[in-house]
């Protein structure tokens, strides 16, 4: 019965036109190659039906549903607590009301760039629209101002405290009046939101921010995040009560997918919608184009940008023009410009400065200095390392982030010599350490590391804090001898980053903390905010293929002498309030970088950078002088950043809530408003006095999404994984033992144990298709 | 030799696919025994109960759709949970709270009867003081995980969550079938 199950019915050879019976005993004698091709071939039957049922999966949502009407959008008014809002089109995809285009004009004076980004919020449906768009900026930035382009017309936001600015954007909204709110929820995330957008209208937001250039190791750079990773938010989800019911509120006016939790209280606002970018390329939206004017004031070697095409013109006056070369792109990846000058050039010092003469609390002096300790002359001398590599194996990392990580960790395994100790701590919902304590380089130890590195998978939650401990605590602090060093390889996509920076804040002991930045969207605040507590540095890796460049950066920050003990003194009489307060520990390629501002005493003399390296002394001096390079402001917004930057860092270590916490938040307040800056506690707001929508039209909300990070996998961040794959596995089992019968079959010396088998075959089999066919006879099973 | 080996070697193969899925189906099953008692027994003394000593979830409800046997539903919608039963996701309502509740299952499993599931079906609720809620269907819905959030929403409410499509082979897919129930009554001690 078998048989004929497995090969049909035979005809009566007299009935065909068949091969003679020699070919069957040629065929019988030659072997199994027949049996073969059978075999592919309902290997093949098999796949493809297989493939066939999926497909055909796939197409039918479109079909069963037909009926139900799905909501586009979701009016404000129309949001009452219970009903069931699905934001999804057809076939599941989700069409955003508001499209976007971005236009950035970045010039870079010096040290510091001024950048112009102009978004136009386009509303395609009928509907009067609310805008609301989490915007990534970069890490250090003074957001400087913000307008409402109508036109012609220009209508100048102003900062308010961020309470108040809430509020009276919420009353032009509710006014029909047009309006524009900036808020800041992380140093580089900020939510933009435009109210009363009429059916048809483009709505143009401009938005300026003055941005330090990093210089390092010869090269300046200048990154601007486009999108974001999707954040993890850890702890528990905040009880109903505590909300008292208001959750809906808060997860709609954010464009959240998160609700609150006990560690990250704004998770709606930090967690925006994900859309991959085909999606959005086919309705048009989300294009960026990007033009520099880069005033180096020195002949340059190279100018490059490693994730995007650029062109590059060389001007007059040291003066260089870069356009993308595709003209507008997707925003799914940062934008990086890397420009280097010519070897016998390079800055070793650099003094910029700005008198603002105004009435307010703005007005002074204000200084940017940048200055390199010595490189020339010291041996490196390679001391005994310890080294923990952590590596996040999270979700977010899943594509080629976490490709990026591993080929970056085992790199940096093999870079490791012989007396060195190491370990590798992998974590996601979990921490696991590799080994219990950190074991010497042997050639032995590296190859079991490698193993276990090659088969991890990227996927659960982003516990950082335990992984963190874990890693600190690795490392015995008494031991003077080795050099205590933490790699950790993250794409830094947390919402508690504040919690973690208390983490290592608090367990640092004297252990360097050193943080790789992976993906195409990676957290930077993250990344150098934890390399600044961990007294180390940062490098990020966006592309598979600057893994060795990049990483070979790190090593020369790893194994060279550290600048330390740094102390800087200003000319007699001359008062300065410069930023950072204390001056981190430079590595190999590394400048002081700071901003001052400075009053009294005559506007001479030298700034002396004292310092030790490598059990030697040294001493740096630049000589002041006034230059006006027409900074247009930027260093005066830059300096207060930068205080800001400071009074945060204080108040965390002391914590927000006490009596000295709030001090230095009524400190921040009055610094933002003097400077009017975006700051924790600052928004801009801008209103339009004339009234647009009549009190009939209602206003929709139109999430605007972020674009999914190129090379990342989207993440199914809400909805949890609902199958086994157990029918999967019964066509294997199914598969496997048709095959087995198969090769059984036609065989001439059958042992005993083989009749047996048979036997037993025989036996099983009719019970295997039992099992088959009553899936197959279930209501709903297999379609034909 | 090489074909008694090459029999021998599919044979086992296909006892070990078909004896994993079995596992698969027969943990489903028995687990749900182990968690009922567990169930009573939380009920009876108050106090979360893990079904067994190792387990990382422990029952938060009884869930009975019309015309189907019950269902204990564990705690978190993490992989763990739902091996054994239907979890109730963390961040969603407990039953009768002002809060949809999300339950989710495997669709090869528990929630293999959810297809069965009409407009107007009643569904039953026990919460861990024993009272019982009734909802009834009153949408199916299928979304794209990828780009839309879970409707959790502050008011009484039921969600049922699968992954779709239903006979689908390969698991992970972004599809999800979605059951909404809205909240009828309860708070009457009711044995069903």
């Amino acid at each position: 019965m078998n048989r004929v199950m497995l090969f049909g019915q035979r005809f009566h050879k007299d009935d065909l036109m068949l091969p003679t019976e020699e070919y069957y005993r040629r065929r019988q004698r030659s072997g199994g190659l027949g049996r073969w091709i059978l075999f592919i071939v309902v290997v093949l039957a098999v796949v493809i039906a297989a493939i066939g049922a999926e497909v055909n999966a796939q197409e039918l949502p479109g079909e069963v549903d037909t009926d139900a009407a799905f909501l586009e959008t979701v009016t404000l008014d129309e949001v009452k607590a219970g009903d069931l809002l699905f934001t999804g089109a057809e076939m599941g995809r989700y069409i955003p009301a508001v499209h976007l285009a971005s236009q950035v004009k970045i010039v870079i004076r010096g040290l510091v760039a001024d950048v112009q980004l102009q978004q136009k919020f386009q509303n395609t449906s009928d509907n009067w629209q609310e805008a609301i768009y989490a915007l990534p900026l970069p890490e250090q930035t003074a957001v400087a101002r913000l307008q409402i382009q109508l036109g012609e017309r220009l209508i100048v936001g102003k900062v308010r405290e961020r309470k108040q600015a809430a509020k009276i954007y919420k009353a032009a909204r509710a006014a029909g009046k047009r309006a524009a709110l900036l808020e800041q929820q992380r140093p580089n995330l900020f939510t933009n939101k435009v109210a009363n957008i009429a059916p048809g209208e483009v709505v143009q937001v401009n938005i300026r921010y003055i941005q330090p250039v990093t210089y390092d190791g010869g090269t300046f750079s200048l990154r601007m995040p486009t999108t974001l990773t999707p954040r993890y938010i850890p702890g528990e989800s905040v009880p109903v009560h505590a909300l008292g019911g208001d959750e809906l509120n808060l997860v709609t006016q954010h464009n959240g997918w998160a609700l609150p939790t006990n560690q990250v209280p704004d998770a709606p606002a930090i967690t925006p919608l994900m859309q991959p970018a085909e999606e959005l390329h086919a309705i048009g939206s989300h294009k960026m184009a990007i033009e520099v004017e880069l005033h180096s004031g020195l002949p340059l070697a190279q100018v490059s940008s490693p994730y995007h095409k650029i062109d590059v013109e060389d001007q007059e006056g040291g003066r260089y023009d870069v356009h993308l070369r595709e003209g507008a792109v997707s925003m799914d990846r940062d934008f990086v410009l890397r420009w280097q000058p010519h070897a016998s050039a390079l800055p070793r010092a650099a003094l910029f400065s700005e008198r603002i003469d105004a009435t307010s609390e703005k007005a002074g002096t204000y200084l940017q200095v940048m200055l390199l300790p010595p490189d020339d002359g010291i041996r490196s001398q390679r001391l005994q390392r310890e080294v923990v590599f952590v590596i996040d194996t999270s979700g977010s990392m899943s594509g080629n982030s976490i490709r990026q990580a591993k080929e970056s960790l085992i790199l940096a395994l093999a870079r490791l010599s012989v007396n060195d100790r190491f370990n590798v701590i992998a974590f996601n919902s979990a921490s696991r350490a590799l080994f219990p304590r950190p074991v010497v380089a042997s050639a032995e130890n590296i190859r079991r590391a490698r193993q276990e590195i090659e088969i991890l998978n990227a996927e659960g939650g982003t516990e950082m804090a335990p992984a963190l401990r874990l890693a600190l605590e690795q490392q015995l602090p008494g031991d003077i001898n080795l050099v205590h060093q933490v790699v950790f390889i993250t794409d830094g996509a947390v919402g508690n980053e504040q919690a973690l920076f208390e983490v290592i804040h608090q367990h640092l002991n004297n252990t360097r903390l050193f943080t790789v930045g992976i993906g195409s969207a990676p957290n930077n605040h993250f990344m150098r905010k934890a390399a600044q507590f961990g007294r180390g540095a940062f490098v990020t890796i966006g592309d598979i293929t600057e893994v060795r460049e990049r990483m070979h950066a790190l090593f020369t920050k790893l194994e060279n002498p550290v600048a330390t003990d740094l102390q800087l003194s200003w000319p007699e009489g001359l008062v300065a309030d410069a930023y950072p307060k204390r001056i981190p520990d430079l590595y190999r390629g590394e400048p002081l970088q700071l901003v001052a501002r400075v009053e009294g005493g005559n506007f001479q003399g030298e700034i002396k950078l004292r310092g030790r390296m490598a059990d030697k002394q040294f001493v740096r001096k630049l000589a002041l002088k006034v230059d006006e390079s027409g900074h247009g402001g930027s260093l005066g917004s830059l300096w207060a950043r930068s205080k800001i930057e400071s009074l945060r860092d204080q108040q965390m270590q002391i914590g927000e809530s006490s009596d000295t916490g709030q001090v230095l938040r009524e400190q921040i307040l009055q610094l933002a408003l003097a400077h009017q800056l975006a700051s924790p506690y600052t928004s801009f707001v801008a209103v339009e006095e004339k009234v647009v929508r009549n009190e009939k039209d209602k206003l929709a909300r139109g999430p605007v999404t972020n674009v999914v990070p190129r090379g990342q996998v989207l993440q199914r961040q809400a909805y949890p994984s609902t199958a086994t794959g157990v029918y999967t596995q019964l066509l294997a089992a199914l598969g496997l033992f048709s095959f087995a019968a198969l090769l059984s079959r036609g065989r001439k010396l059958r042992s005993n144990m083989v009749h047996q088998l048979r036997y037993l075959l025989r036996k099983v089999m009719p019970d295997v298709r039992c099992t088959q066919n009553s899936f197959e006879a279930r209501p709903g099973g297999v379609r034909p | 030799m090489i074909r008694p080996l090459l029999f021998l070697v599919c044979f086992v193969a296909g006892l070990w696919q078909l004896g994993s899925a079995a596992w698969l189906l027969a943990k489903a099953q028995l687990a749900q025994l182990l968690i009922v008692s567990a169930w009573e027994e939380q009920l009876q003394g108050g106090a979360p109960q893990k079904p067994w000593p190792w387990a990382d979830t422990w029952p938060v409800a009884k869930l009975k759709l019309e015309g189907q046997s019950p269902l204990i539903v564990l705690a978190g919608g993490s992989g763990q949970a739902l091996a054994f039963g239907p979890g109730l996701l963390s961040g969603s309502g407990s039953p009768g709270e002002n809060r949809t509740t999300v339950i989710a299952a495997h669709r090869d499993t528990h929630f293999a009867g959810l297809d069965r599931v009409r407009r107007g079906t009643s569904i039953y609720l026990q919460d861990k003081y024993g009272r019982w809620h009734t909802y009834r269907v009153s949408e199916m819905r299928i979304v794209d995980s990828e780009s839309e959030r879970l409707p959790v929403f502050a008011e009484r409410g039921l969600l049922l969550v699968t992954c779709y499509p239903f006979n689908a082979l390969a698991a992970g897919g972004p599809l999800r079938y979605l059951v909404y129930a809205e909240y009828q009554s309860g708070g009457e001690l009711v044995r069903l």
